[in-house]
């Protein structure tokens, strides 16, 4: 379109002509308001460009975009529902705890999808849990849940976990409303499976205002979502499975602590290799003797993991039933050397471990007295009362390997206030320092404990315990045992109370804090 | 503090218990936590008018050099049986969802988060308390198998605040919100702001935090753009090279040095290091008071030990030599050199 220098209009091109009518020659540009570079016009998104000429006169370019317009909407479209399908991916890629797992996903559904979701799981036992989020002023949905009976879920949640996906939306948002979990009928809302391993394992009710229809294109999205919702809870049920399984397992592989005993205060501490996995190829423990005394025991077994794990499983048992029938400490490790090398040897492991086993008897005067038998192991560290470390002249060969191993054998004798320390390898062989190649060592070991005469057992175990991770300053570690049993003198001083303090064991056992 | 009618309160017993903290007898510190409830006090009252204070003054003695690191942990191990004790005595039904309490891996000063720990278990939530120095491995796989409401995470010194937010982010990966707390995150919380965390700055703080669900997934943006200069990641690759450079250099300063024993040689490699870490968490949350702060307390210790400051201010120059080319950094060193002692540096320059 040509307009003159007073705005008449001189040209119009026979598109122009078509794009806006009103426009004719002799007339102005007055009815088209006030000339924004896009406008609707007749259904049509246009763009205006204007362009000076010659003789105050002035060129208007009209170009009708509505197709690429509409191409780009939909493009953000598609654009946004896949990054929110990306934010869902992230957010549930990881295996979550399940009911972490289900309230992450109808978080995850407002306000892209509904206003309020619910997520109903199938019913276990008869009884149906589910997930609510509802939008609230701000950003953060808040969530709440609940739990039906089975026979209580609105019909079309029973046909939806059925595996179909009711299309009468109408007494949908009734029922959901019935069963408390819409506000009221205003509301369109629809209903989707979440695909299990096999039937579906719960239902997506998203629901928004009445104005907002549901259609396909919404309805594409929502399935999606519930495509990775249902895997992430089905992953999420599946490792909570497994993990009952390996806690269960893996209970009766840790170090269980020392029983306790009079005159003995013992300390442990254990951490394994595997952080994750919270077992290792170390382990120690204690019996009570009919006598009064105690025999106890720290070693490692060849070997990592799971299955070194398993091994010290074997050789506890073996010895909490081998210490019924034998007390010496040498007999009772070459009894347990022929019936590792036996059980070995019929499954053809080749499995072997390094021990120190001993027996502590407590004396009248608070003292006690002890006698160790080793096994390959390092040699047990004493904490005099003077502050000095002395390690205890004991050597000895591998359990499990030869069938009449020489086994070493040293007595000592523990003043009230001394302390014994037994430790396993990851101690010693800790590496750290300036390049993290360096060996923690005796001699390190040694200074540390010089001077901490005065320390409980406890504190004793978990001072090499630090001593040995600052060492390693995060680097990986092989596992690391620590057990510690100190003469606490002739009696405790009788209570001025009643209550008594606590028994606590070490290590403390998680969740031991709670209820 | 709480005045009862049978005349006990936390302040009249405060000395014995000290006393008792330094003689290491757990049993008379358990007696006097006792005596207490028996007179009526609140568990709470107990724990944060008698246990935390004795234990900030047992941190204060051993950074005088009044009482060795054996002394420390010792006392430290009875504060925590007589918080045990306390804990013991006192039967609150958990009626809200499940908090789980960790320090940070390498972290051995637990009593802090203990002492949280019972807090909210007083309030009524149910507390897992996993203890000292937790590996994340640890702490994911935990959460995996039990559904948290939320993770307190308490670390103590700022030089781990590069493996808090590593940690922090493993727990938001497992969508459980994490709340921190302690020194590590600076005494008024600025450093936690900086990673976009939810903190507190005591336990009671953190029971209404705790309470308040939409303010604990509420996290800030963690603001951490300055990470693309790259100064943390060849800060910390250069780690043990920056250490032997800076011990060489003190060899030469310092002849006596060449002469160490392995302890003190070990002790000195210890401290080098410690003050590359703290540069390098000072450059991952970018502010350089976290350095300058780490620089006052170290001259401090280092004093009382009978070290001389002007052995920190040569290692900064050094550092400051060897860093040229890491801008950052090298205005944090000026800094930390400027905020020691006036006669320090006149004499060095």
């Amino acid at each position: 379109m040509v307009c003159g220098p007073d705005g008449t209009v001189m040209h119009v091109s026979p598109v122009a002509q078509r794009l806006l009518p009103e426009v004719v020659v002799g007339g102005t540009l007055d009815g088209l308001g006030s000339l924004d570079p896009e406008m609707t016009r007749h259904g049509r998104r246009l763009r205006l460009r204007r362009a000076s000429l010659s003789a105050g006169r002035s060129c208007w370019y009209v170009e009708d975009v509505s197709d690429s317009v509409e191409r780009a909407d939909a493009l953000v479209a598609e654009r946004s529902r896949s990054a929110f399908l990306a934010v869902v991916g992230e957010k549930l890629g990881n295996p979550l705890h399940p009911d972490r797992a289900a309230a992450a996903v109808v978080r995850l559904a407002v306000p892209t999808l509904a206003e309020v979701a619910v997520l109903v799981l199938a019913p276990r036992s008869g009884r149906a849990r589910w997930w609510r989020a509802r939008r609230v002023d701000d950003e953060s949905p808040t969530v709440d849940r609940g739990v039906l009976i089975a026979a209580e879920l609105p019909p079309a949640v029973v046909e939806s976990l059925r595996g179909g996906e009711p299309h009468a939306v109408d007494w949908l948002v009734e029922q959901a409303v019935d069963a408390g979990w819409l506000p009221g009928a205003d509301l369109s809302a629809r209903l989707v499976p979440l695909p299990g391993r096999d039937a579906p394992m719960g239902v997506l009710l998203v629901a928004r205002q009445a104005t907002r229809w549901y259609v396909e294109e919404d309805l594409d999205l929502i399935r999606a979502f519930a495509a990775r919702a249902g895997a992430a809870l089905t992953t999420a049920l599946l490792y909570r499975d497994q993990t009952e399984m390996a806690d269960t397992l893996q209970a009766s592989l840790l170090p269980a602590a020392p029983a306790p005993a009079p005159g003995v205060q013992w300390g442990t501490a254990y951490r394994p290799a595997q952080a994750g996995l919270r077992i290792g190829g170390d382990f120690y423990g204690s019996h009570r003797l009919p006598d009064g005394g105690s025999v106890f025991f720290l070693g490692d077994v060849s070997g990592k993991g799971v299955e070194a794990a398993v091994f010290t499983g074997q050789l506890r048992q073996c010895l909490h039933a081998l210490h019924r029938v034998e007390q010496h400490p040498v007999r009772l490790l070459q009894l347990l050397n022929d019936a590792l090398l036996e059980t070995t040897l019929a499954h053809g492991q080749g499995r072997f471990a390094t021990m120190v086993l001993g027996v502590v008897r407590p004396h009248r005067d608070g003292g006690l007295g002890l006698t160790l038998a080793g096994g390959g192991h390092l040699a047990p560290l004493v904490l005099r009362s003077s502050g000095e470390v002395e390690q205890l002249p004991l050597s000895g060969m591998l359990i499990g390997v030869v069938s009449d191993p020489r086994i070493g054998q040293v007595s000592t004798r523990l003043a009230p206030g001394e302390t014994c320390l037994l430790y396993s390898d990851g101690v010693t062989e800790a590496r750290g320092g300036r390049r993290g190649d360096e060996q923690l060592g005796t001699d390190r070991l040694t200074q540390a404990l010089t001077g901490c005469q005065r320390m409980p057992a406890p504190a004793l175990a978990e001072r090499i315990e630090q001593v040995t991770c600052d060492w390693l300053a995060q680097r990986d570690h092989d596992d690391i045992a620590v057990l510690a049993l100190r003469a606490v003198g002739p009696g405790d001083r009788p209570h001025r109370h009643l209550h008594a303090v606590p028994a606590m064991s070490e290590p403390e056992p998680e969740g031991s804090t709670g209820p | 503090m709480t005045a009862t009618t049978t005349g006990i309160s936390t302040a009249a017993v405060y000395p014995h218990y000290l006393h008792c903290l330094a003689e290491a007898d757990e049993q008379a510190a358990v007696e006097v936590a006792h005596d207490l409830l028996d007179a009526g006090v609140p568990a709470d009252r107990v724990l944060l008018d008698l246990v935390a204070p004795a234990q900030a003054e047992v941190g204060e003695r051993w950074a005088r050099n009044e009482w060795s690191v054996a002394q420390e942990h010792a006392a430290t191990h009875i504060s925590e049986r007589v918080v045990a004790a306390v804990a013991a005595c006192t039967d609150v039904r958990a009626t809200h969802g499940r908090i789980v309490v960790a320090c940070m891996d390498g972290e051995w000063h637990a009593l802090p988060a203990r002492l949280v720990a019972e807090m909210l278990r007083l309030r009524g939530w149910q507390v897992t308390f996993l203890g000292a120095s937790v590996p994340a491995a640890h702490l994911v796989s935990y959460l995996h198998r039990y559904d948290a409401h939320a993770v307190a995470l308490a670390c103590a010194l700022p030089m781990r605040l590069p493996q808090a937010h590593r940690m922090i982010e493993a727990c938001r990966r497992s969508d459980v919100p994490v709340v921190v707390g302690g020194r590590g995150f600076g005494l008024d919380g600025r450093w936690a702001r900086r990673l976009g965390v939810p903190w507190a700055p005591n336990g009671p703080a953190a029971a209404d935090l705790l309470a308040d669900e939409r303010a604990l997934r509420a996290g800030a943006p963690t603001s951490l753009a300055h990470l693309a200069d790259d100064e943390y990641a060849a800060l910390v690759s250069r780690r043990g090279e920056l250490i032997d450079s800076a011990l060489a250099d003190l060899v030469q300063r310092v002849p006596a040095a060449g002469d160490y024993s392995p302890a003190q040689l070990d002790s000195t490699v210890s401290d080098l290091g410690y003050i590359l870490d703290f540069l390098a968490a000072a450059l991952y949350v970018d502010d350089g008071t976290l350095f300058t702060e780490f620089v006052e307390w170290l001259v401090t210790i280092l004093d009382s030990r009978g070290v001389p400051a002007a052995a920190v201010e040569a290692t900064l120059g050094h550092y400051v030599r060897v860093l040229h080319d890491f801008p950052r950094a090298t205005g944090y060193l000026q800094q930390g050199r400027a905020a020691l002692p006036v006669s320090v540096r006149r004499i060095s320059s």
